[in-house]
């Protein structure tokens, strides 16, 4: 019995000093919402994360060493992603990921910021970068970004006077509306009508009366996919005609293919999409789909990129070096020329907001149609 | 039962108390968050063991209970109130509200009282969610203190954790008190049999109302060590598969039994951590542990327990019986 021990106690010395040598894995820590409300999300984020590490990999690993990523599941319930972020940081990642939901992120930042270790995370409410966290970095427009430049659309554009704002009840519609009509009020728009739905929610007649009732020149949705796809039906069965405007979640393939007819005409501004006119993106939806057998949100994108700004990160440092990270990180620009698995051009500014291009597109005869790019600001 | 058995007894408490309070001492901090939590737990389902387990009267609004603490707590305390207040409008408010939800029981019972009381579990969601001037709605309160105990800071997992044990404790004492009170029988007299309780002179009426109240007030003082011990609250973890989570541990624990909710609570925050290691599947796994258990025994891992005991008594008794007959056949 003693000498197993003695064994066993041998043999996990030899292994950890083992770790210490070179060429031992990078360990990277996943905490995403893989159960729960959150499920569609945390996948996604999951996926597009396993697959450019298993890429990175292949191509001999992160400065001649190879990326390891473990998964914990939230259950998208900012308690549990609590316990298991500390769980994390407990086995001192290099750096932490996820998670997507804002609420869950919010919990967490506080404890990556403590133990010093980067957090790449796919939260988008506009509050996240704005408390002066050194460690909090997104992978997408934070709606602080984006929403700007749907309102400045509508103004400018499409000249409206009135607009009608359907928002899902969770962080993400909360946060996008709470922003936008922040904008409206600037372009003194005036929102005729200011309509919550559930997530999940199959019949919005009563809501799209309201909108009929309200008779706005646009009409501007914020839900997620599913539930923009039985938006588009009921506004196109109650015959509403005037401009429909959202955001990615509102002009995704998604919603094409389950709108079908009914999603002509919508636009929206797009940050990340699989849709999006360029190469690296297309490349990356067929790798994606041959190993999953299904076209991916823009959070599978956003998973992939949080791997790829590791990558580009640590190999502009040279080292591995987890507490250099985040200062490396804010300020650099990652350019898709030297790093493809960027996809697009990206700057991360010093409060760990993007800086990247984005789309203005619309619903063609069932074909998202890039109608302007938004250039990168810097 | 015999003065060994007492002493085996109380030498088993003393040692799981003294391990709750040890071994946690070299844990990292994800152990010490996952075991307060326990506690937590262990609070809100020993209220709901109270109103479902003793007085027999079905409630889904447990979870929304532990939400209401959990605001009174959230708002109080990044308003600089110190959380004993917190404690104290948390105890009264729910105690107030569970009073109230109470009358439906004394009309409905059962599955129909379910309905009544997951009525109010969304109701108080939707609170939670859509009265943004006070609970900031679905964005949540961010950044709830910890308190300082008796001097103590409890802002370091250890010294949070030995609150949430101490306040576990000193419950856990009470409700011991509680059940063994003319309270706790007439609670029992009203789950066995309403009828005769009444014709026995129990006001059937306050204790049913009496149960509720009691039961959701511990709900509320599990709110008031959640929100600290997660540090931010929103209105989802309140929802109502809160709610069945702490009825499942009252059921898988063992209704009506005084360890039930610390057994059912450990299954339910303890089991899922772990079996993390089997990935995708730790939930599922979970549910078929579950299940089994539940076809096993109804009455929870103590029905086991208690099933076990009564037969080994059954047994020590026929054998006495026969020993009895024997000696009666064998006399002259």
């Amino acid at each position: 019995m003693r000498s197993g021990i003695f064994a066993g106690l041998l043999l996990a010395t030899v292994s950890a000093t083992a770790a210490f040598a070179q060429g031992a894995p990078i360990k990277l820590a996943n905490v995403a919402e893989l159960s729960g409300g959150g499920a569609t999300v945390g996948n996604n984020w999951k996926n597009g994360i396993d697959l450019a590490i298993e890429e990175v990999n292949a191509k001999g690993g992160l400065l001649g060493r190879k990326l390891e990523v473990t998964h914990a599941d939230s259950q998208s319930n900012p308690g549990v992603a609590r316990a298991q972020v500390q769980k994390a940081l407990d086995n001192e990642p290099y750096v932490l990921l996820g998670p997507g939901y804002s609420g869950s992120v919010k919990v967490t930042s506080p404890l990556a910021a403590e133990a010093g270790i980067a957090q790449i995370m796919g939260g988008e409410a506009a509050e996240l970068t704005q408390g002066g966290n050194k460690f909090l970095f997104r992978t997408s427009f934070g709606q602080q970004s984006s929403m700007p430049k749907v309102a400045k659309y509508i103004n400018d554009e499409l000249k409206a006077k009135s607009v009608a704002i359907v928002w899902v009840n969770n962080d993400f519609g909360k946060g996008g509306r709470d922003v936008i009509t922040k904008e409206f009020a600037k372009y003194n728009i005036k929102v005729a009508a200011d309509i919550s739905t559930e997530a999940g929610q199959a019949d919005f007649a009563a809501d799209v009366s309201k909108i009929k009732a309200a008779a706005p020149d646009v009409v501007f949705v914020y839900v997620n996919e599913e539930e923009s796809a039985r938006m588009l039906k009921e506004l196109k069965r109650q015959a509403i005609t005037v401009p429909l405007v959202g955001e990615t979640t509102l002009v995704g393939q998604k919603v094409v293919e389950l709108a079908g007819d009914a999603a002509n005409g919508a636009r929206g501004h797009v940050g990340l999409t699989t849709d999006a006119p360029v190469d690296l993106v297309k490349a990356f939806r067929e790798k994606f789909v041959k190993k999953y057998n299904y076209v991916p949100d823009h959070n599978g994108l956003k998973g992939y990129l949080a791997i790829y700004m590791i990558k580009a990160t640590t190999e502009k440092m040279g080292k591995v070096d987890s507490k250099a990270f985040a200062d490396n990180l804010h300020g650099l620009t990652i350019k898709a020329a030297s790093e493809p698995g960027i996809l697009m051009d990206v700057t991360f500014d010093e409060k760990g907001d993007i800086d990247r291009q984005g789309f203005l597109v619309e619903i063609v005869e069932g074909k998202q149609v890039v109608k302007q790019v938004l250039p990168k600001l810097n | 039962m015999t003065a060994t058995g007492k002493y085996l007894r109380i030498a088993l408490g003393v040692a799981v108390i003294a391990a709750l309070i040890i071994v946690p001492m070299n844990f990292n901090r994800y152990g010490l968050y996952i075991l307060s939590q326990w506690a937590v737990m262990t609070i809100a389902a020993m209220g709901l063991n109270l109103t479902l387990g003793y007085a027999g009267q079905v409630s889904l609004a447990q979870g929304a209970f532990v939400g209401i603490g959990a605001y009174a707590a959230a708002i109080m305390t990044t308003q600089g109130m110190p959380l004993v207040a917190a404690l104290a409008v948390a105890i009264v408010l729910c105690f107030a509200i569970g009073w109230i939800l109470g009358y439906p029981a004394l009309r409905v019972q059962h599955h129909y009282l379910a309905f009544v009381t997951l009525a109010f579990s969304t109701l108080a969601f939707l609170i939670f969610r859509n009265e943004d001037w006070l609970t900031k709605g679905i964005y949540g309160i961010s950044n709830i203190p910890r308190p300082n105990v008796l001097g103590f800071a409890t802002n370091r997992p250890l010294p949070f954790y030995y609150f949430c044990l101490g306040s576990l404790g000193i419950v856990s004492l009470a409700m011991w008190w509680l059940i063994r009170s003319p309270w706790g029988r007439a609670f029992v007299a009203l789950r066995e049999n309403p009828v005769r309780a009444l014709s026995l002179g129990i006001d059937t009426r306050r204790y049913t109302l009496m149960a509720f109240a009691i039961g959701s007030a511990l709900g509320g003082v599990a709110g008031t060590l959640y929100a600290p011990l997660t540090q931010y609250i929103d209105p989802v973890p309140f929802n109502l598969s809160l709610s069945l989570d702490l009825l499942m541990m009252v059921i898988v624990g063992g209704s009506g039994f005084f360890f039930g909710p610390f057994l059912g609570a450990m299954i339910a925050v303890l089991l899922p951590e772990w079996l993390r290691f089997t990935q995708g599947y730790y939930l599922m796994l979970y549910a078929v542990a579950v299940i089994l258990l539940l076809i096993y025994s109804p009455t929870g891992i103590l029905g086991i327990l208690d099933r076990y005991l009564a037969e080994r008594r059954t047994k020590a008794a026929s054998a006495l019986r026969a020993v009895a007959k024997s000696r009666l056949e064998t006399a002259p």
